[in-house]
């Protein structure tokens, strides 16, 4: 019941939150809501039963994530506030929006769920399948990190050498 | 092989003049340029003479050029007793007018094209005289009006000559329309286009189911464009912008006889043919007439002999008309003789006289260049009709059939005539007076360069006149007898035939007279040509038919082909469709081009437009 | 209404709301932001259906996709600042070079 509720509750709260990212007009303000929101989604996956995955949201999204996303908005010119919110494609962006949700919600709404099971989704099953099963994938996920700091260096590198 | 060898010799020398001729210099090119025709002419009197032992007809089968249908279409020479009388016509009368060129041509810089050009007609022409078939005839037929094309517009840096050789083409192929279209009413009815079955078929007892007058009628449009008849006359007068020697070949002795020649080759059908054969009377008479007219009143030397080929030439299709056709051969071969003397004896006028053609400027040549006036003055005298010159035969001979003949002579052919043939002696003798005789009309420095042609000219000129004088006692008809026989006679005529005989005379005589009696003083010529002013003008602008025809056929056409084709269809339609075209294409990559503003958040709406339609799509399809 | 129905459309909700505010908002950031939305809510189906069928591919997944998200934004955050240093600003209006 209570899990219903919570469920619920969560549910509205990152629906919320991202209609407030819309509308907010300082990129501070947009990225508070955005971790509120995903806040919110960490909720949900905890109430799922999935705790490793809830766990890794928080550390990944909003730990890394969001906080680069912080650093950087406190780190540019906040001149930047002057211009509008909205660009030309505000009224299209809106009705497109309603009409993606309205289709969304009548894709998704009718169709029926695959059967219900259960499962532990603790750390330790979770590791388990990560690296006996999907062993590759791993080794991959790490070199697709590699690939990130080199490009990241590369970036900052040449950013360097252009200024001299 | 003989046959072949006989058109094939000038084609040879066509190719090496052509290709080699300038750098060989003249004296190769005019060994090359008259021996092989000269070659030709004594195989076409082996030939002749293999004929007469023999007595039939020879043939060669050269190539079989397709076979479809039932017969195949072969290329094939015959030689029988009325080719044999063309052939030796031009290959005789040929090389001697290619003999006449070598001095008349001595100083022009296009020698060696002139002659492979007079080459290539010979080939043609024979290929014309020689050829089994319709085929074959047509080839030629094209081939001569090519040469004429290129011989007429020989000096083309001159815009007039150029425009007077297009015009002989042009005209020439008005007629072929109509000979076409009569080639495939007979291929059609009989089957084939080789003439001897042609002929067997129209004279055997059940002709084939096709109107013969009909096609009788489309190739005697043919034999007008090439012969020069009414209406398509317009291009022998304006023909004379080329070389003299090419006037007297081309445009009087061989290729405007070629439609008599057809006509008489295929003489089975006109025999059938009554209207068409009427027709041809009539349209010879009236040209005749109506050439001999307009000769009186003419000018320039070469122009009045250009009238008098083409009133010739009528006299020819009326004897064709009344069923005579080896009168007309007989005509033809005369006239061959005294019009090739008339027009090279022009030229060697021309020649004394440093390029000047107006007999207004001329005069008292008689005795300063006494070959080429005796030579002229018995050809004239032979146009004339004075016995016993050649012409006194043969035009005898026609006004005879013009009143007797059982299929179409009557009192009024034989009256319209009697009167051309006594214009044709009153303006011939005119031409002589005027250049002959009388005082000195030239300038003074003109005067001073007149001189006798050389003997490569004159030598020529003397045969010719030779030829015109006893040329006529040799008697085609009689000798084309087993092939054409002469008409048959209306009841009651036989009595008239001594009297038409010295009518004839009479008729040269008083041509003659008259002339001496108004061109002897020349005051009394401008005293009546003063009276008749308004005549003489209209005669002298040749009834204005050039102004005519340019009046009703080729202002319309320019202006349909100006205003109707290049302005409306090709400008408007074609170039405007293709610029419509590029422009729409401009148009719509323009507008098409707006979607790509380069802000990221347009393509993004577009991604989601298509994410929302393509959702929508599966969903709910 | 049923849990994993419920989720599904949820997810579906911050997806289009995450590809709306692509569309209308004029700030880089803002948008890398909302970029950042859409990833989550595509997530957000992703667990829902991997725990209703409690399969180990979908938490495997749903892992894999926190990852390339993180290496993801490591690399546009930079690529976005030198953008915005070398335009002078974060208008995403002004970067319209490639016009047609």
């Amino acid at each position: 019941m209570i899990e219903t509720a919570l469920l619920y509750f969560f549910a509205a709260a990152s629906v919320g939150s991202a209609v407030a990212m819309l509308l907010a007009r300082h990129p501070m303000r947009v990225a508070l809501a955005l971790v509120t929101a995903m806040l919110s989604l960490a909720g949900i996956y905890a109430l799922l039963g999935m705790h490793a995955i809830a766990v890794f949201q928080v550390l990944i999204y909003v730990g890394a994530v969001m906080v680069f996303m912080v650093y950087v908005i406190m780190l540019i010119d906040t001149r930047d506030r002057a211009f509008a919110r909205f660009g030309k494609f505000a009224l299209p962006g809106g009705i497109g929006l309603v009409a993606l949700a309205f289709v969304f919600g009548y894709a998704l709404a009718g169709d029926e769920a695959p059967a219900a099971r259960s499962r532990d989704f603790g750390v330790q099953a979770f590791s388990e399948a990560f690296l006996n099963e999907y062993w590759l994938y791993f080794e991959l996920v790490s070199v697709l990190l590699v690939a990130a700091v080199v490009a990241a260096i590369a970036v900052v590198k040449t950013a360097g050498t252009r200024r001299g | 092989m003989k046959l072949l060898l006989i058109p094939l010799l000038p084609f040879a020398g066509f190719v090496i003049n052509g290709l080699v001729g300038r750098r060989l210099g003249r004296a190769f090119v005019s060994v090359v340029g008259c021996g092989l025709p000269l070659v030709s002419f004594a195989l076409a009197l082996l030939s002749f003479r293999e004929l007469s032992a023999g007595g039939t007809p020879l043939v060669e089968v050269v190539y079989t050029w397709a076979a479809f249908g039932g017969q195949p279409f072969e290329v094939a020479f015959q030689f029988d007793r009325l080719s044999a009388v063309m052939t030796l016509i031009v290959t005789g009368i040929g090389s001697l007018i290619h003999v006449y060129s070598t001095g008349y041509m001595k100083d022009d810089p296009g020698y060696g094209r002139y002659f492979a050009y007079l080459n290539l007609f010979l080939f043609f022409m024979l290929l014309l005289v020689l050829g089994k078939s319709l085929l074959v005839l047509f080839t030629g037929w094209e081939g001569v009006g090519l040469a004429s094309y290129l011989l007429i517009g020989f000096w083309f840096e001159d815009a007039d000559k150029a425009r007077a050789g297009k015009k002989a083409f042009i005209t020439n192929r008005v007629g072929d329309a109509g000979f076409l279209l009569g080639m495939f009413l007979l291929y059609q009815a009989v089957g084939t286009l080789d003439m001897q079955a042609i002929d067997a078929a129209f004279a055997s007892g059940s002709p084939p189911a096709v109107s013969a007058s009909l096609v009788g009628i489309l190739l005697f449009i043919g034999a007008c464009g090439k012969s020069a008849q009414i209406p398509l006359h317009v291009w022998l007068p304006d023909a004379m912008a080329g070389p003299t020697p090419v006037s007297a070949l081309i445009h009087a002795a061989t290729m405007v006889t070629a439609g008599v020649y057809m006509t008489a080759r295929l003489s089975p059908i006109y025999v059938l043919a009554a209207d068409a054969s009427h027709v041809i009377a009539t349209v010879g008479a009236a040209t005749a007439f109506f050439a001999a007219t307009v000769a009186i009143a003419q000018n320039d030397i070469k122009k009045v002999l250009a009238y008098s080929t083409i009133s010739q030439l009528g006299f020819m299709f009326v004897a064709i008309g009344v069923g005579a056709y080896g009168v007309a051969i007989f005509h033809l071969y005369t006239h061959a003789f005294f019009k090739a003397c008339l027009f090279l004896g022009a030229g060697s006028v021309i020649h004394a006289m440093s390029g000047e053609q107006d007999v207004r400027k001329m005069g008292g040549l008689a005795r300063r260049i006494p070959v080429t006036f005796v030579t002229f003055a018995i050809a004239t005298a032979a146009i004339a009709g004075i016995p016993p010159l050649a012409g006194f035969f043969s035009k005898d001979e026609i006004l005879w059939f013009a009143l007797g003949s059982a299929s179409g002579g009557s009192p009024l052919l034989f009256a319209v005539m009697a009167v051309t043939a006594l214009l044709t002696a009153f303006y011939m003798f005119r031409l002589l007076w005027l250049t002959f005789f009388g005082a000195p009309r030239m300038s003074a420095e003109a005067s001073h360069h007149v001189h006798e042609s050389p003997a490569s000219m004159t030598g020529v000129l003397v045969v010719l006149a030779v030829g015109s004088a006893v040329g006529g006692f040799l008697s085609i008809p009689h000798y084309l007898e087993p092939m054409f026989a002469l008409p048959a006679l209306k009841e009651g005529v036989e009595s008239l035939e001594h009297p038409v005989v010295y009518l004839s005379v009479a008729i040269a005589l008083t041509g003659l007279a008259g002339a001496w009696h108004v061109f002897g003083d020349l005051r009394r010529a401008e005293a009546l040509r003063a009276r008749f002013a308004a005549v003489y003008g209209v005669l002298a602008a040749k009834y204005y038919v050039d102004e005519l025809y340019d009046a009703l056929l080729a202002r319309p056409l320019t202006w349909i082909s100006k205003k109707v084709f290049l302005d409306l269809g090709d400008r408007a339609l074609i170039d405007g469709t293709l610029d419509g075209m590029a422009r729409l294409a401009r148009r719509t990559a323009g507008v098409l081009a707006r979607v790509q503003t380069g802000q990221l958040q347009l393509y993004l709406l577009l991604a989601l437009a298509g994410v929302v339609g393509s959702l929508w799509w599966t969903s709910h399809v | 209404m049923d849990k994993t129905q419920l989720l599904v459309v949820v997810g579906g909700l911050l997806f289009s709301i995450g590809l709306a505010g692509i569309v209308v908002r004029r700030n880089a950031l803002v948008m890398l932001m909302c970029m950042e939305l859409m990833l989550n809510g595509v997530n957000l189906t992703l667990v829902s259906f991997a725990q209703r069928t409690a399969t180990s591919e979908g938490a495997v997944l749903v892992f894999l996709v926190f990852v390339v998200a993180g290496a993801e934004i490591a690399i546009a955050i930079p690529i976005l600042l030198l953008l915005a240093r070398a335009r002078k600003t974060l208008d995403v209006q002004a970067y319209a070079e490639l016009k047609g």
